[in-house]
């Protein structure tokens, strides 16, 4: 240790007033069990099998302490034949027990595991139903963490075996039959403790329980704050505030530590009061069985090892009981926030279509908005009777500021959100009459930041495909002109994509995504184009990227290039929602409306940078 | 205590020898001493068993509780350098998992040694005395024991590790899948998607019951090992006590002894391999606590006061590149100077470096020596806490803590629930344009932002830490770009508000602004690392260059702005 960690106040608990973990609802254990059972379900033979191991390996419990007995009774009356015998049926025993305990405990476990893949699998499908608008206002930690840790809680039903408290009851009884069969009245010394010890359990076990949930929710907050201060150190040593978030921090901290050293204390407690009562126990049955020997009642030291050992078990399940109690309240809670999930949110709903088309689509139509008016947030549209007509084989481009609207108009195209108002309809077809994959099928999207899988450049061109046809992405690359680039990398087709694409260039993505489009071969093209600054090297090899892909095509294009909105057959000019101008780019420049003030702040620099380049390059002797 | 608790188990095996004699032997009548004695004992041994855990359990808590403050402490002092090469995930992993670690070594790790020792003194004391045959015997199996408990403790903690990255890549998968959910949509991904999920969900589920499996094993191979040992003594006692070289009481002594050693003796193993880790976890720690800091205090005494001159002189930086051999340039030979109460702009691109020049101003980052001057004085021979006390610095990307509004304004007040911080809350919160805002939330001032509380937009955040910068009152204010996500007419008023901060203090204001920069008395124009221009707004503005075509495409974007949609005629569009 280098420093001395810093002074200690109480902390002024600025930040972590605010980490509580959610409260839940009461849960209703039974209506939980039931959902949970679809998924338990395939996995029953398993179960029942674990059910049947479970109650073996109580009643081999039950007979061990006989055979030690038995070894005893026959040391004393000298016969060690039998000795031998049974000496090898309580080592098979034990082995036995720990053996059929360790195959059930398996038994369990896959079951367990299997039922929580499926519930899993389930989830994930569910997620990818749900409403786009749900993941715009929820944190996909959230997500993530009911389909992982959420689960994971609900397994800790089969993982730490609460379903092994129908053994534990089933050897308590056994425990408390032997006992009484072998002596009634020494039996009654134990059980006198019983109710002592059931004290015990309930009260430490509440108490203990009460410490974990409070380590749980002090763990979170800690682990909050820390990450809270990684993330904002900047902020913390900008405003010199290191001291003051020690103190909070040691506030948290030591909370922490005290819960900690309150379950230390009561988990203690718990264990050697179970030792001390078993001991006491033990004593007082030997002093009991001592009077009796006075009047030689038919007590023997073999009676009293077999006893105690019972005693010794005894206790066990009890405590093992309260314990499974716990297990099961935290299975319970994880399962009802996974079943609020699946009840609450909005999944994709297939919309009827208008019984009749009020307007039959033209001959020669590829997408249509009528009218159109769309929304994210009630109250604030983003598009406004919108209408809009490309025919099959054209070339648009859509212009405007940020937020102006142009995006989402791609976004209605693919149905990843449902118009408001208004008629939509791609390929002549309505929109709510396509089936949501059928019709994305029908496009070849490239989008402003080019998504990567880790894989291979061949895997990433052929994206759906299970194999890349090799043959076909290289046709694709060829003919966007890049094939010698990517060829260039060792590896060629199969060079490695690191995740998110982190080892290829802005530039070369964007080849990338193009190869794309072409592989999938899909009459519609919507294209959002990167803003990024790439080198003119990269420019040039893009453009004639583009220029290939749009061939035979129809075309959406969210321009940001100069090169694009003058390659396409017109430009349509979104302005708050609304398209204000439609036409080509000279007429739209002459008329000095909004496109010519957008060109002005979208286009004029990068026409003046590619005039200077250009007039240097005529300027250089070559 | 430990020693107590085990001297009290070795007296309660004694006992419990006279007792069985007197009760089994010639004297039943007697047996009422041992058996009061045993119960004393009993509750003796009740205490020292749970004194003893509670104290060395606790020690390692104690621990715990130290090293991470010393963590927290340690991490306050490092800057950048540290946190680009270690991930915020590391260093949460390395507070969590590797701190627990080191938690169980000097608490259960400690406690089992020590326990070990005493236990195998207390239980050899009576087991020896009984018979040393005997207990040779059954001895035989207690390395076999240890060697099993510490073999599975190691592979347990490597399927942990191994199950814990299933997990972890089962959330990514997720975590992708969900984050890009659009792209999944918009590419009918579906299927492939599903695929991806289907190997990471196999992939966690093997992993889990191959952890099972070997939990599950414990049980039997610990059982298998110490069966052995009980077969061996049951069949030997046995036959001893048949022969009669030792009495019942003393087979039930010896039994009751061997039996309480064999746990000690099984988590030895697992202490072992505790120490281990523990050790392995604690050279990880290290790697944070003793990492050098980059920025550290002058030795110049603080100055009695600050007037809020600065002067760059010369400024270069560069970052280390992802090798340490490409360090990548951002700031070149940069020289300037502003008087102080004055103010100055720096204006440029996205990478043109001037942010960096922000934060060296305030030390955030390694300033060279000899570069920058507050009232003359390099900033490099003040103490850090006069340095960053003097010379605020409000961050670009608009950090706010999960706490309420009130106390993420009143950051670097001590106490913000006086009747003076609110005012003086209130009153930032006004000069940067969000009070109004900021009591329309549901609790208005006390509402918690953040992943908790309520999400607040790009430029509610941004005046937040507007407003946290102001409640400071430092000689010089540095604003990073404090307008980037505001709309025209907040940046307005907000720009007003910074030109009355400016009377009373030195103001260094980075923007990509025209608007912004023109208001300040003196404009830096950044390219590239470097200084392209300089002078004010009304002499840049007439000759060509960057901050002349920044002013055409902003007074373009604000015409742009004015343009009242209803007045244009929405077209329909028809081909």
């Amino acid at each position: 240790m280098t420093a001395k960690a810093p002074p200690k106040k109480k902390a002024s608990g600025t930040l972590r007033d605010f980490h509580e973990e959610e409260k839940l609802g009461q849960s209703y254990d039974a209506t939980l069990f039931r959902r949970l059972w679809p998924f338990m379900r395939p996995q029953g033979r398993l179960l029942a099998i674990a059910l049947v191991m479970i109650v073996g390996v109580a009643a081999l419990n039950l007979v061990r302490p006989l055979v030690m007995k038995a070894i005893i009774e026959s040391a004393q009356n000298a016969q060690p034949q039998d000795l031998l015998t049974y000496g090898v049926t309580l080592a098979l025993l034990v082995v036995g027990i720990q053996s059929v305990s360790f195959a059930q405990m398996y038994a369990m476990q896959i079951a367990g595991a299997r039922s929580m893949a499926d519930l899993r699998a389930h989830l994930f499908s569910f997620m990818q139903r749900l409403e786009l608008r749900y993941y715009d206002r929820t944190p996909v930690g959230r997500l993530v963490t009911r389909a992982t840790n959420d689960v994971d809680a609900v397994n800790e039903l089969f993982a730490s075996g609460v379903l092994n408290a129908v053994g534990d009851l089933v050897q308590l009884v056994g425990i408390v039959v032997m006992m009484l069969r072998l002596d009634a009245r020494m039996s009654l010394i134990a059980f006198a403790a019983l109710p002592f010890v059931a004290l015990v359990v309930t009260f430490v076990r509440r108490r203990a329980r009460e410490a974990y949930r409070d380590i749980r929710v002090k763990t979170a907050r800690l682990n909050a704050f820390l990450n809270e201060q990684v993330a904002g150190m900047s902020v913390v040593q900008a405003y010199a505030r290191e001291e003051a978030m020690a103190a909070e921090f040691d506030g948290i901290n030591s909370e922490y530590r005290d819960a900690n050293k309150r379950s230390i204390f009561y988990e203690a407690v718990l264990d050697a009061a179970i030792e001390m009562v078993s001991t006491v126990c033990i004593a007082s049955i030997l002093w009991w069985a001592g009077l009796q020997r006075v009047g030689h009642s038919g007590i023997t030291f073999p009676l009293v090892v077999a006893f105690t050992q019972y005693i010794r078990q005894f206790f066990e399940p009890v405590s093992m009981l309260a314990t499974r109690y716990t297990v099961l309240q935290s299975a319970m809670s994880g399962a009802e926030r996974i079943f609020k999930l699946l009840d609450e949110a909005e999944v994709e709903q297939e919309v009827p279509p208008p019984a009749a088309s009020p307007t039959k689509a033209p001959e020669n139509e590829a997408l249509a908005l009528e009218d159109v008016t769309f929304s994210y947030k009630k109250g604030v549209p983003v598009l406004r009777d919108v209408s809009l007509h490309v025919q099959r084989g054209e070339k648009v481009a859509l212009v405007g500021a940020t937020g102006a609207g142009k995006t989402t108009v791609t976004a209605l195209l693919l149905r990843l959100y449902e118009i408001e108002r208004g008629v939509a309809r791609v390929l002549g077809k309505d929109l709510r009459a396509w089936d949501r994959r059928e019709l994305r099928e029908q496009f070849s999207v490239v989008p402003q930041d080019v998504f990567l899988f880790a894989g291979t450049v061949a895997s990433n061109v052929a994206m759906s495909d299970e194999t890349p046809d090799l043959e076909k992405v290289e046709r694709a690359l060829a003919r966007i002109g890049a094939l010698d680039l990517f060829l260039r990398r060792p590896g060629g087709l199969e060079a490695r994509v690191d995740e998110r694409g982190a080892n290829f260039s802005a530039g070369e993505r964007q080849l990338l995504a193009f190869a794309r489009a072409l592989y999938r071969d899909a009459p519609l093209l919507v294209l959002d184009e990167a803003t990024a600054s790439i080198d003119s090297d990269t420019e040039a090899r893009l453009q004639a990227a583009l220029e290939a892909v749009m061939e035979g095509r129809t075309a959406i294009v969210i321009a940001h290039r100069l090169s694009t909105i003058r390659a396409v057959d017109r430009i349509v000019v979104f302005h708050r929602g609304r398209i204000v101008e439609t036409g080509r780019h000279e007429e739209l420049l002459a008329q000095g409306g909004v496109y010519a003030k957008l060109y002005r702040l979208q286009f004029a620099l990068e026409a003046e940078r590619a005039e200077a380049e250009r007039a240097s390059e005529t300027a250089a002797p070559t | 205590m430990l020693a107590g608790f085990q001297l009290a188990l070795n007296r309660i095996d004694v006992l419990s020898e006279k007792a069985i004699d007197d009760v089994f032997g010639g004297a039943p009548e007697q047996v009422t001493g041992p058996a009061f004695w045993i119960l004393v004992l009993a509750v003796l041994a009740f205490v020292g068993r749970v004194a003893s855990r509670w104290f060395i359990f606790n020690a390692g808590r104690d621990a715990e509780y130290e090293l991470r403050a010393l963590l927290l402490h340690r991490l306050h002092r490092l800057g950048t350098a540290f946190y680009r090469k270690m991930s915020a995930g590391e260093i949460m992993s390395r507070s969590t998992g590797d701190l627990q670690q080191v938690r169980l070594l000097l608490g259960f790790g400690v406690l089992n040694v020590v326990n070990v020792f005493f236990a195998f003194a207390s239980a050899l004391q009576v087991m020896l005395t009984r018979s040393v045959k005997l207990t040779l015997v059954s001895f035989t199996v207690m390395p076999l024991l240890m060697l099993v408990t510490r073999n599975f403790s190691k592979s347990m903690f490597t399927r942990t590790r191994a199950n814990q990255e299933a997990l972890g890549k089962l959330s990514d998968v997720l975590q992708t899948n969900l984050a890009g959910v659009r792209v999944v949509r918009s590419f009918a991904l579906e299927t492939r998607e599903r695929r991806r999920f289907d190997v990471a969900n196999e992939a966690y589920l093997e992993a889990s019951l191959g952890l099972a499996r070997l939990r599950g094993l414990m049980g039997p191979l610990i059982g298998a090992a110490s069966s052995v040992g009980v077969l061996a003594f049951f069949w030997y006692g046995a036959t001893l006590l048949l022969e009669g070289a030792i009495t019942r009481g003393a087979f039930f002594a010896f039994w009751s002894a061997y039996i309480r050693m064999m746990w000690p003796m099984a988590s030895l193993g697992f202490a072992v391999s505790i120490v281990q880790r523990g050790r392995a976890s604690y050279t990880r720690l290290k790697d944070i606590f003793e990492a050098v800091p980059e920025v550290v205090d002058g030795p110049a005494p603080p100055p009695p006061r600050v007037d809020g001159e600065i002067r760059v002189e010369h400024l270069s930086f560069s970052y280390a590149g992802k090798d340490e051999s490409t360090p990548h340039t951002v700031v070149d030979d940069v020289s300037f100077a502003v008087p102080a109460g004055k103010s100055i702009a720096l204006v440029g691109r996205t990478g043109s470096g001037k942010s960096t020049i922000a934060m060296l101003l305030a030390r955030l980052l390694p300033t060279p020596p000899g570069t920058v001057y507050v009232d003359g004085k390099d900033v490099c021979d003040l103490p850090l806490s006069t340095v960053r006390e003097n010379v605020g610095y409000a961050q670009q990307d608009a950090f706010l803590f999960s706490t309420t509004v009130a106390r993420n304004i009143g950051l670097c007040l001590d106490d913000c629930d006086t009747e003076a911080s609110t005012a003086r809350i209130r009153e930032a919160a006004a000069e940067a344009q969000v009070l109004e805002e900021a009591l329309g939330l549901p609790e208005q001032l006390d509402t918690v932002v953040g992943e908790r509380g309520v999400q607040l937009s790009g430029g509610q955040k941004q005046r937040i830490a507007l407003a946290r910068a102001l409640v400071r009152e430092p000689k010089v204010l540095v604003l990073d770009d404090p307008l980037s996500a505001v709309d025209a007419k907040t940046e307005a008023a907000i720009l007003d508000a910074i030109e009355r901060q400016a009377k009373a203090r030195t103001v260094v204001l980075v923007t990509h602004r025209v608007a912004a920069a023109a208001r300040c008395d003196h404009i830096v124009v950044l390219d590239g690392g470097r200084i392209v221009d300089e002078g004010t707004h009304e002499e840049l503005v007439t000759r060509p260059g960057l901050y002349a075509s920044f002013a055409e495409e902003q007074s373009a974007a604000t015409e742009l702005e004015a343009i009242d949609v209803d007045q244009v005629a929405p077209e329909e569009v028809v081909a």
